[in-house]
């Protein structure tokens, strides 16, 4: 695995948010298995990061580059193989599918592409408190629990790097401590990279390296 | 728990709950409803096209997208005394006309010319002989030719003589004669001059339906013209005119105006073939439209389902399903349908044409009661333009989201 970025700065951004950045403008380079917490108070381009890294948006000047390819030059069906085997994802806001059941909204991960052979999620929603509530429709579910749901989701790929913008949310101190032993030790199964966006630092992360954004 | 990625094929059984809040039951029957019948109505028109082209093909008075029609000068009570034939300048006026591409005077024997058919069919008459261009004759047989020296004359026989003749034969207890089998009969041709008869082998080589004469080759009637009439110039008691048109107003007036005669039943029916074969065009025009109509309802439909299952779409391709896959498997989906489609507008086709066969042409062999090959492959050029317009769509809008 292999991602840098060169001189990134979003068309939109402010001068002066730019120039104290430890990210922006600068060249960056994340190597495998590295765990990286990004800090950023709101209004500093934190989830724009995130949307960049992950294909969503191209607005910014510099450049994105992982496992050889410029991130902004790849096309709508190169992306998409890179989201379902490279990079996963966990969006602040979420984005399940509300009119579907929780076990729907992850499987479909799961369905595109297994990490796993068999069927870990019902163990892992078991682990995050969730599994009573697989046969419910999302929008049923609370926003801490939907949270999870999107965990777990991003849990069911194949990955080389781990995006988390705010992952932890919504959830009390001991769930966000079941989840983060979660998704460390899948990430340690994959020996991938995590970036972990957040508003202040998480001590439970244990990262390599921080950022301040 | 876990280990290694296994790759699996995802169908759109994996995709269906997402794209089916898009579906509107309602409007993807009455498109699929609206294509059947475009189709269905595409399909026997073109066998209807095809039906009509054949069964007239035997009668047709068109060759290579010409009319031909025989002109004669009009006998009236005024002129019967004189000499009412075309003259050259005659001839050149009506080659001049923008409206007819080309003319053929048809020569006649200036000899007395007698034919017998031997002993089999004890029968004996004067005849007249007629030669035309080439070019002018519906059936041209290779052996339709003739040169000095040769005792074989063949003759293209018309095709309404024959007819006549049978009428007639059984009561003056001659046998009847198919035109198949007209060719098999032994004519000799007698040509007198003034110093006595020459007998010719006459042969019938063909049937003509388009000129009611006994034709001879050229080259056969001029050499003869000369030997036994002593005559190298001779005018044509009537013409053949070659035409885009046998109908059109401009020929039809002008024809009025020097009181010349045509055969009309020939134009009539040039006349009822074109008005049938526009008829028909008609109704495949309006088939296509239907078509149109139905393609466009259609893709409203899926631009509708796509628009309503849009979020649903967008989210599926942010977590990696690819825009192309979904177009290929959404398309997948409907060839079944198409097929089903196609294939019951065929046996539809052929079921109609199986019964105009039977019961409007009571089941008589001049016409298939099969489908034409051609309307089973515009049915598959029509599945495949669905596809190809179904997948254009998708992809369209897939990609734009």
């Amino acid at each position: 695995m292999q991602l840098i970025l060169e001189h990134i700065i979003p068309s939109y951004l402010e001068k002066e948010k730019v120039a104290d950045s430890e990210i922006w403008e600068k060249k960056l380079e994340f190597s495998k298995g590295e765990k990286i917490q990004i800090v950023a108070s709101s209004g500093r381009g934190k989830t724009s990061l995130v949307h960049f890294l992950y294909g969503l948006r191209n607005d910014y000047s510099g450049k994105i580059i992982f496992n050889n390819n410029e991130i902004s030059k790849l096309g709508a069906d190169a992306l998409s193989s890179m989201r379902s085997r490279e990079i996963s994802i966990i969006f602040q806001d979420l984005r399940l599918f509300p009119e579907h059941t929780t076990e729907q909204n992850i499987t479909v991960k799961r369905d595109l592409l297994p990490y796993h052979t068999a069927e870990p999620y019902t163990k892992m929603a078991e682990r995050l408190g969730i599994k009573g509530k697989l046969n419910q429709p999302s929008k049923n579910c609370s926003y801490g629990e939907q949270q999870r749901t999107a965990i777990i989701r991003a849990l069911q790929q194949p990955f080389d790097l781990l995006l988390m913008d705010e992952p932890f949310s919504n959830l009390d101190e001991v769930n966000r401590i079941k989840a983060m032993e979660l998704i460390n030790e899948e990430v340690a199964a994959r020996q991938a990279t995590v970036l972990l966006f957040d508003l202040k630092q998480i001590e439970y992360f244990k990262p390599d390296r921080i950022l301040y954004l | 728990m876990q280990e290694k990625a296994t790759y699996r094929a995802i169908s759109y059984k994996t995709i269906a709950p997402y794209l089916q809040a898009g579906e509107n039951r309602n409007s993807k029957f009455i498109s699929y409803a609206g294509l059947g019948l475009g189709v269905l109505l595409l399909l026997c028109c073109l066998q209807m096209f095809v039906n009509i082209n054949h069964l007239l093909k035997e009668k047709s008075i068109r060759k290579d997208g010409f009319d031909f029609i025989s002109v004669t000068k009009s006998i009236t009570n005024e002129n019967m005394g004189s000499d009412n034939r075309f003259t050259e300048a005659d001839v050149a006026e009506l080659k001049s006309q923008s409206f007819i591409t080309d003319v053929s005077p048809l020569i006649s024997n200036q000899f007395r010319a007698k034919a017998s058919a031997g002993s089999v069919i004890p029968f004996s008459t004067d005849l007249f002989l007629e030669s035309v261009k080439d070019d002018f004759l519906d059936t041209l047989p290779a052996s339709f030719s003739w040169k000095e020296g040769q005792l074989e004359v063949p003759i293209i026989f018309s095709a309404d003589f024959l007819e006549m003749y049978n009428v007639f034969a059984p009561a003056q207890g001659l046998p009847q004669i198919s035109a198949s089998s007209i060719s098999s009969v032994n004519i000799v041709l007698e040509c007198y001059s003034l110093f006595g008869v020459q007998k010719f082998q006459g042969r019938i080589v063909a049937v003509s339906d388009r000129i009611n004469s006994i034709l001879v080759p050229e080259s056969f009637l001029t050499w003869a013209n000369k030997n036994y009439g002593n005559v190298t110039k001779v005018p044509a008691a009537r013409v053949y005119l070659k035409t885009i048109d046998a109908n059109n107003p401009e020929l039809l007036k002008f024809i009025e105006e020097k009181n010349y005669h045509v055969n009309k039943d020939r134009t009539k029916f040039g006349r009822v073939k074109q008005i049938l074969q526009a008829v028909v065009s008609g109704l495949a025009g309006f088939a296509i439209l239907v078509i149109l109509l139905a393609m466009l309802l259609f893709s409203f439909y899926l631009r509708l389902m796509i628009e309503k299952s849009k979020t649903n779409l967008q989210l599926l391709v942010t977590l990696g399903f690819s825009p192309g896959w979904l177009t290929k498997t959404v398309t997948r989906t409907r060839i079944p349908v198409y097929i089903a489609i196609i294939l019951f507008a065929l046996a539809i086709t052929a079921i109609l044409q199986f019964l105009f066969q039977y019961y409007v042409f009571n089941n008589r062999p001049e016409l298939s009661p099969f489908l034409h090959w051609g309307v089973v492959v515009v049915g598959i050029l029509l599945l495949a333009l669905c596809v190809f317009v179904t997948n254009k769509l998708v992809r369209g809008l897939l990609y734009k989201l």
